[in-house]
């Protein structure tokens, strides 16, 4: 089966600066994937990347087996909603499912009005006029309604309320369950995220630092207390993600695939949480000067 | 695509419309005015060629309609540049619209080219319509006037001309600039540029002009002039050579070379001494000659030893000139397009 999203030593640069570089990817198609990252991580150059407004600077990029943004038919399959949700001000909610309806061959004008009348939109009513989050919800209407086999949606639920990120990512489960569309969704917000995604990619400053499914992750770290001991005396088949030492005690965040058998160790389960926050510490620290990391260790 | 296209642009597209076609109600019945005005005033009078008194009665008419009209024509493909070419693809950088569009299911190119050429087409037909009401309204005041290369720019196929670059140029500035008021500044500033470039620069050189020696009586305007030190001086200017574009024009010798001003002041020194000597009170503007047949008798006797060089491109080749500039814009227009499409589908970000 044709993975959805497939990068090999995939790269962006804006002049001199690269925002994504040497990433390599491959994600099963079907997924809900969680693209997690703090700002500035090159989680929205990626996903520019994957729908093809923007130019690989080096690598490349396959995106349910086509080259993204290709042609007319690359384009179908796959619907974007862009950070902050774009929708054109002036254009009312009807003419934006017109606007649907015009360019997209597979577009489900029934699906688009319901899903409009369901959510309370008034169709005469101006784009520019909508609260944040029912632009958020014309916007994924859109990208939904042309019948895509991906969705890539970048920061969708950053603009809302809990209450509208609540409903925006039922609403996206919905579409996901009822037609089986994989989804990619950014976010600087963990706890959005776990509640909906079945994979994740965890981007730092424009590398991969972790990918791949969230029960094969959740169940591959652990939390380990135990005595003040030198984290390099691990088994070599547990990696430490994290350590931090207090005066007689040590605590590690390690990836094993084995159950940690010495005694010493008071072993935990880890929430997913935890574990990208110390992959994007791990990041952040290896990609900062010795100075500042002085500073930030403390 | 199309339809989205015209969702955009009919505002734009039906408000202009609309002016155009009051400004056409308006050239309509004051246009056959003129022409009434034009058959009882110049035409009996122009079999005799004796219409100068006419002749000015009739230009005058209607006189801030002309004025309006001739500031229109000006404005107009400026604005078309301004309104319409750089808002285009701007406003979708600069809001982020383009996000949206260029991810549904009609790629990059095809949204460009609809786009282009819709607003395109609106605005050659807007500089069209307007371009083709004004000739027409003007027909009866540019014949009397007699100076189509001075009209050059405002009637015919120039203004479409200019309209389609100005768009063009409009267009591509704002896909690179991405934000709306800077592009249009910078559509207004390319335009005026080139417009002043192309007039000042190329256009004298697009054809080898003619060369003619007159008779200085035939000059516009032929005498004698106070020079600052006091002396007086032979000026002509202005050939009498009906809707030619005069490029430039110079008082020659018999052998055909210019008259310096040594020539010219030995010239009025021997044969005008009543002139070069006149009799002025300090502080006053010179009342030259006192006697008028002075003055004549030595204007024919300089036209005996001077001659007048035009250097002019003859009225024949108005159409030509119009062509060529049309070309050379349209031309402009094609790279700005191509600069476009090369932004928007390689260096878009």
């Amino acid at each position: 089966m044709t993975a959805m999203l497939e990068t090999v030593g995939l790269g962006k640069s804006y002049g001199r600066r690269w925002a994504l570089s040497d990433c390599t990817l491959s994600i099963p198609a079907g997924k809900v994937v969680g693209l997690v990252g703090p700002n500035g991580a090159g989680k929205t150059t990626l996903l520019h990347l994957a729908v093809g407004l923007l130019a690989p600077s080096a690598g490349t990029i396959a995106v349910l087996g086509d080259r993204p943004g290709s042609g007319p038919a690359a384009l179908a399959r796959v619907g974007f909603l862009a950070q902050d949700s774009p929708t054109y001000a002036r254009l009312t909610v009807a003419q934006h499912l017109r606007m649907g309806g015009w360019l997209n061959q597979g577009w489900d004008d029934g699906f688009a009005r319901t899903r409009v009348d369901e959510l309370g939109l008034d169709l005469r009513q101006r784009a520019g006029t909508l609260s944040g989050g029912q632009q958020a919800q014309l916007a994924l209407t859109l990208a939904v309604a042309k019948r895509p086999e991906l969705l890539l949606l970048d920061e969708p639920v950053a603009s809302l309320d809990p209450l509208a990120t609540r409903e925006f990512l039922q609403g996206l489960m919905e579409v996901v369950a009822s037609h089986g569309v994989g989804v990619v969704l950014s976010s600087h917000q963990i706890a959005d995220l776990e509640r909906v995604c079945d994979y994740l990619v965890v981007l730092a400053t424009g590398h991969v630092a972790l990918t791949g499914e969230v029960e094969a992750l959740l169940a591959s770290h652990r939390r380990l207390i135990g005595p003040r001991c030198d984290p390099s005396s691990l088994p070599a088949n547990q990696t430490v993600i994290e350590a931090s030492h207090l005066d007689k005690q040590t605590t590690l965040l390690v990836r094993t695939d084995q159950p940690v058998l010495d005694p010493a160790w008071t072993v935990t389960p880890v929430s997913l949480d935890d574990i990208i926050l110390a992959y994007m510490r791990q990041a952040r620290d290896a990609g900062t000067p010795s100075t500042t990391r002085l500073a930030v260790a403390r | 695509m199309t339809r989205f296209a015209w969702l955009q642009s009919r505002t734009q597209t039906l408000t202009t419309l609309a002016a155009l076609a009051a400004l056409a109600v308006v050239a309509a019945i004051t246009g056959i005015r003129l022409s009434h005005l034009y058959d009882s005033l110049v035409a009996p009078c122009a079999a005799t060629d004796a219409c100068g008194l006419a002749s000015e009665q009739f230009s005058a008419h209607y006189s801030w309609l002309q004025n309006g009209f001739e500031l229109i024509l000006r404005l107009a493909p400026a604005l078309v540049g301004i309104f319409w070419g750089a808002p285009l693809l701007a406003r979708e950088l600069e809001t982020g619209t383009y996000r949206l569009a260029w991810t549904q299911g009609v790629t990059r190119t095809r949204w460009l080219t609809t786009k282009l050429l819709l607003v395109g087409a609106s605005a050659v037909a807007t500089a069209g319509l307007l371009t083709l009401t004004t000739t027409w309204w003007f027909r009866a005041v540019d014949k009397v006037g007699a100076n189509r290369f001075g009209l050059f720019d405002r009637r015919d196929l120039a203004p479409v001309a200019y309209a389609v670059f100005a768009f063009a140029l409009g267009a591509f500035l704002g896909a690179v600039i991405r934000r709306v008021l800077p592009a249009m500044a910078a559509t207004l500033g390319g335009f005026a540029f080139t417009r002043i470039a192309i007039t000042a620069w190329v256009r004298p050189h697009l054809l080898a002009p003619v060369h003619k020696s007159l008779s200085l009586l035939s000059a516009g305007r032929f005498g004698f002039t106070a020079t600052g030190n006091g002396t007086v001086d032979l000026v002509a200017r202005g050939a009498d050579i009906p809707n030619a574009w005069i490029q430039s024009s110079r008082i020659v010798t018999s052998a055909g070379d210019a008259a310096s001003a040594a020539q010219r002041g030995a010239f009025i020194n021997q044969y005008c001494p009543t002139i070069a000597h006149p009799s002025v009170a300090p502080g006053q503007v010179g009342k030259f000659p006192g006697d008028p047949s002075a003055f004549e008798t030595c204007r024919q006797q300089a036209a005996g030893v001077f001659h007048f060089a035009v250097t002019y491109q003859p009225a024949d080749r108005y159409w030509t000139f119009q062509w060529l500039e049309a070309a050379i814009y349209v031309a402009l227009a094609l790279v700005a397009v191509i600069g476009c499409y090369w932004w928007v589908t390689r260096r878009a970000n």
